[in-house]
């Protein structure tokens, strides 16, 4: 597997760790771990979620009641934390979803404005 | 359900074990594959409390950290017991005092009636302090007067008592006749004072009416201990005198003022109140006044409103005012008129309680700084290990919480027992205290306290800083005492000092006037004299009821063991009132000065004999015999008018004319001359007084027997006999005059009492808090006189050195508190004008108890120092 150096990674733009899980989970359950691994792998090991960062925010996210968890066995044999969306935590990945997307509009219309608003 | 740091744990665990696998999987060596993943995690207890965080607030891990503390600080206390116990009984004696009369302050003070709108109700009253009369109250003419021009009072309800002989519903109360107390009301009374009946109905405008049926209502108390709630008894008749009545209601539970009787009647009930002397005489006072405010008026307005009106009556009437009397109208709140005489008793109790409790925490924040000192070393060890200046306090607090809590549970405890002995206490103060229950509020003030308390007790010890790591000596067992520290045991031991100055002073007051009053001279035969209240035969005109009294007296003397029986109207100290606030006099012959008023007089009527059967000696001229008051009218006159009026001493023979409007002007010759017999006041002043024969005014009431041996066998003989002539006749609350002086002095015993409780308290909390400061000190300072001894000092000198330091503390605590406690005065007496200062005699008697109870336990740590082995003390460090 190619491996991306570490100085290449680029670092989680503040407020997008939830949306980001909360579309992980969009695929359906999955462990912290695996989370970490899903949003690596996708972003072709562009990014990468620290665990202490990682932990906290899914039980953020559980407490505000976005994601349900409970505990299964993993791959590993061994007991595991499973997360999965909730009805409300759809809703919610939408809306950020929404706000990400007018967020990147309105920064590129910043950073590259339109050739006529240049003169 | 809240994930606990267990699932955290797990979390990580399994996270820990998927990375690995991962690595693994990718070809990696399975050690170094561990290594790795846990480098990746990072420090693993920082990512299990960002978990734990997003749960759990700071606060609730404070308090869960606290409750650890607790239980840490509940073993270590456990193993410390008599430090525990002493701690738990200071604390717990000055919370539970405190709690028990907050209960009784809020019960007094706070709350309200239960009469409806009880903030529109209002008292009037009628005083003449010229007369020293505090309650004038009114006559039926001065009511009229105010009445028909109030704007600012709504209704009047007025409410005057009057004795009746109660015959008919038998069954209740066994056979006995007895005398109750009325309460003879107007129509609009009930509507006024905004009560409700429990049962039955209460009295209205047409029970006023002249043909009106009799009516009664009974009082909640009345009903409950006479008729055991019998709720049968409404409907019933009662014979009151000559006349009956039907009970027609019970009123509901409701503070009884000014009087508490037994039973509330319309006016029909009482002849003396439909007659002439009641309706049109404007001396004739013996009614209270209510009043509710019309809509709009204010407590204010209304005292206006009234002042002038009173005013103007007075102008219109100055031959019912005289200018001695300065009769003067005041208008308060009726709640605010029951609650002043129990105000300042009050307060002062609550400012008494409060000290205690100063003084309880200083002597156990002495103690737990002592204990915090001995401990230095542990909490160097914890400060050096990495505790926190926050962790190392919230362990002190813990353990000040754990003692203080211990503290409020036995003070909540002795404030439950306390309430009701407060409440009885505070009752002849104002009887709404006996309502006075222990409830939720006891708790509340409990737990306040103690955290108070807890809150202060731990920020009281030094805690060891990095800067000085003394406690950390190797021998460890040594204990080093401050400077800082050392201050802070005195400034509390010179607080304790100087606080139970200040209480024993004032308990030291009390006992003085107490003591005064019971050692006042009293011209009576306190011990062998029986009185008993034998009401004026119902029924019977003049000549019958002297026949009665005197076949009464006749048989009673001829009973062995009976010296003397003599008929009189007033028994000392207990008939305070009776008879009223006297009438003015003139003597023949003396001369007034000029625009000097005639003095006033109170008239007893006696028969033969009375001032023998009490003991009491005839000065000039003879007592009265069986032919006075027949034709000529005949008086006795006390020491005072004679002395003041005739300094020469010929008062004798001349005549005696009272000269009030009602009073009848015929002259009466003074034949006797008798010692001042003051029976109003148990330490007797002068007094004025006119005696009368019975024969003259047949209205008795009161027996007085002279015996030989103990007056109490006579009860049940005098009793028969009486009823023997007159079955219906009630004879009641038969007492020697020395236990009825006994009974009138037990509200200053108890008040004594009740303080000087306080006042020990505080000494004993004081004494061993001094006491335990100087055993501290001596113990820290072994080593010191170890070098004294080894150097030349004697165990004598050493003895006196730490006596005289003792004895310093205890001296500056005295003028602390000297100081602190005129402060105090000066000030409670701005806020009411009836407290003293104590004089010098219990002040210095404070000064000496305190001393004296200081010494001694000053002895003890003292000796201590005498008894230092050089060797010992040399070798310890």
């Amino acid at each position: 597997m190619a491996k991306t150096n570490d100085d290449q990674r680029l670092d989680l733009l503040q407020g997008t760790l939830d949306m980001l899980i909360l579309r992980t989970l969009l695929w359906g359950p999955q462990h912290g771990h695996g989370i970490g691994q899903a949003i690596r792998a996708r972003s072709e090991d562009l990014l990468k979620v620290e665990t202490g960062s990682l932990y906290p925010a899914l039980h953020r996210l559980e407490k505000r009641g976005w994601l349900k968890s409970e505990w299964a066995i993993s791959e590993a044999n061994q007991r595991a934390k499973y997360y999965r969306l909730t009805a409300a935590g759809k809703a919610q990945m939408v809306r950020e979803q929404d706000r990400w997307t007018q967020m990147v509009q309105a920064i590129n219309l910043i950073m590259n404005p339109a050739p006529s608003d240049e003169e | 359900m809240r994930p606990d740091d267990d699932d955290f744990n797990e979390e990580i665990r399994g996270h820990l074990a998927l990375s690995v696998k991962e690595r693994i999987e990718r070809g990696e060596d399975p050690e170094a594959a561990r290594r790795a993943a846990l480098k990746e995690l990072g420090y693993i207890p920082a990512i299990r409390d960002s978990m734990h965080r997003v749960w759990y607030s700071r606060w609730f891990d404070a308090v869960t950290a606290l409750g650890h503390d607790m239980r840490i600080g509940l073993r270590s206390l456990l193993r410390a017991k008599g430090l525990t116990l002493t701690v738990m009984v200071t604390l717990g004696l000055g919370i539970g005092a405190n709690a028990a009369i907050f209960s009784v302050v809020r019960e007094v003070l706070l709350r309200p009636l239960v009469n409806r709108e009880e903030d529109r109700l209002i008292y009037i009253r009628q005083s003449a302090p010229g007369l020293s009369t505090e309650n004038l109250t009114f006559s039926i003419p001065e009511i009229r007067d105010i009445q028909a021009r109030a704007k600012t009072i709504r209704a009047f309800g007025d409410f005057s008592t009057i004795d009746f002989t109660m015959n008919g519903l038998r069954g209740e109360f066994g056979a006995e006749p007895r005398t109750i107390k009325a309460g003879v009301v107007n129509g609009s009374y009930f509507e006024v004072m905004g009560l409700r009946p429990a049962l039955g109905r209460l009295l209205h405008a047409a029970d006023d009416r002249p043909n009106a049926p009799g009516a009664v209502v009974l009082t909640h108390r009345f009903w409950s201990t006479a008729f055991n709630r019998d709720p049968k008894v409404v409907g019933r008749t009662m014979r009151l005198d000559a006349r009956s009545a039907t009970v027609v209601g019970v009123l509901e539970p409701s503070v009884p003022y000014p009087t508490d009787t037994d039973i509330i009647a319309n006016i029909v009930t009482s002849p003396h109140h439909l007659g002439a002397t009641m309706v049109t005489r404007r001396n004739h006072r013996m009614t209270e006044l209510f009043g509710r405010l019309a809509p709009g008026a204010t407590v204010e307005s209304a005292r206006a409103e009234l002042t002038a009106i009173h005013g103007g009556m007075m102008r219109q009437n100055q031959e019912a005012y005289p200018a001695n009397a300065n009769v003067r109208l005041s208008v308060t709140r009726l709640r605010d008129q029951i609650a002043a005489p129990a105000r300042t008793i009050l307060l002062l109790l609550l400012a008494t309680a409060g000290v205690v409790f100063l003084i309880a925490c200083s002597n156990v924040a002495n103690l737990i700084l002592a204990r915090s000192v001995r401990r230095e070393n542990e909490l160097a060890v914890r400060a050096a290990l990495g505790a926190s200046t926050g962790a190392l306090r919230r362990t002190l607090l813990a353990e000040s919480l754990v003692l203080c809590g211990a503290g409020a549970a036995l003070g909540v405890v002795l404030a439950y027992l306390l309430v009701n002995v407060v409440g009885r206490y505070a009752a002849r103060f104002s009887v709404r205290a006996l309502d006075a229950t222990p409830d939720a509020s006891v708790l509340w003030v409990g737990a306040g306290l103690a955290l108070i308390a807890a809150l202060v007790l731990a920020f009281v010890p030094r805690l060891p800083s990095a800067q000085t790591p003394a406690g950390l000596g190797p021998a460890g067992g040594g204990v080093r005492i401050t400077p800082g520290t050392n201050r802070r045991l005195q400034v509390f031991a010179i607080t304790q000092i100087a606080f139970s100055f200040v209480l024993l002073s004032g308990a030291g007051m009390l006992l003085a006037s107490l003591t005064a009053m019971q050692a006042a001279r009293t011209s009576f035969d306190l011990q062998q004299v029986l009185v008993v209240d034998v009401a004026n035969p119902v029924g019977m005109d003049g000549a019958k009821v002297i026949d009665f009294y005197q076949e009464v007296t006749r048989r009673i003397e001829q009973l062995p063991g009976v010296t003397r029986v003599a008929v009189g109207t007033n028994v000392p100290w207990r008939d305070v009132g009776r008879l009223g606030p006297g009438y003015r006099f003139t003597i023949e012959g003396y001369v007034p000065e000029v625009g000097e008023e005639n003095p006033y007089a109170k008239f007893r009527n006696v028969s033969p004999g009375f001032f023998a059967a009490l003991g009491v000696p005839i000065l000039a001229g003879r007592d009265f015999t069986d032919a006075d008051g027949r034709d000529e009218r005949v008086v006795i006159v006390s020491q005072s008018i004679a002395q003041r009026m005739f300094p020469n001493g010929d008062a004798v023979n001349r005549q005696l004319r009272w000269t009030e409007a009602e009073t009848d002007p015929d002259p009466r010759r003074i034949v006797g001359v008798v010692a001042d017999v003051d029976d109003e006041n148990v330490v007797p002043g002068p007094v004025l007084r006119v005696y009368q024969p019975l024969r003259q005014l047949p209205y008795g009431g009161r027996l007085f027997v002279h015996a030989k041996g103990n007056p109490y066998a006579l009860v049940s003989p005098v009793t028969r006999i009486i009823r023997e002539i007159s079955p219906e006749q009630p004879v009641e609350r038969a007492a020697t005059l020395a236990d009825v002086r006994a009974e009138v002095l037990a509200p200053e015993r108890l008040n004594a009492f009740v303080f000087s409780g306080f006042a020990g308290v505080a000494l004993l909390i004081a004494v061993v808090g001094v006491a335990g400061v100087l055993a501290f000190s001596v113990s820290a300072r072994t080593r010191e006189f170890g070098v004294r001894l080894a150097i030349g000092s004697t165990p004598r000198q050493l003895l006196l050195h730490v006596l005289s330091e003792g004895a310093l503390l205890v001296v500056i605590g005295i003028i602390a508190g000297a100081v602190a406690g005129y402060g105090i005065g000066r000030m409670s007496m701005s806020f009411s004008p009836n407290l003293r200062l104590p004089g010098l005699l219990p002040v210095l008697s404070a000064a000496a108890v305190l001393g004296g109870a200081a010494l001694v336990a000053l002895l003890l740590p003292a000796a201590r120092a005498a008894r230092v082995d050089v060797l010992q003390a040399l070798r310890s460090e």
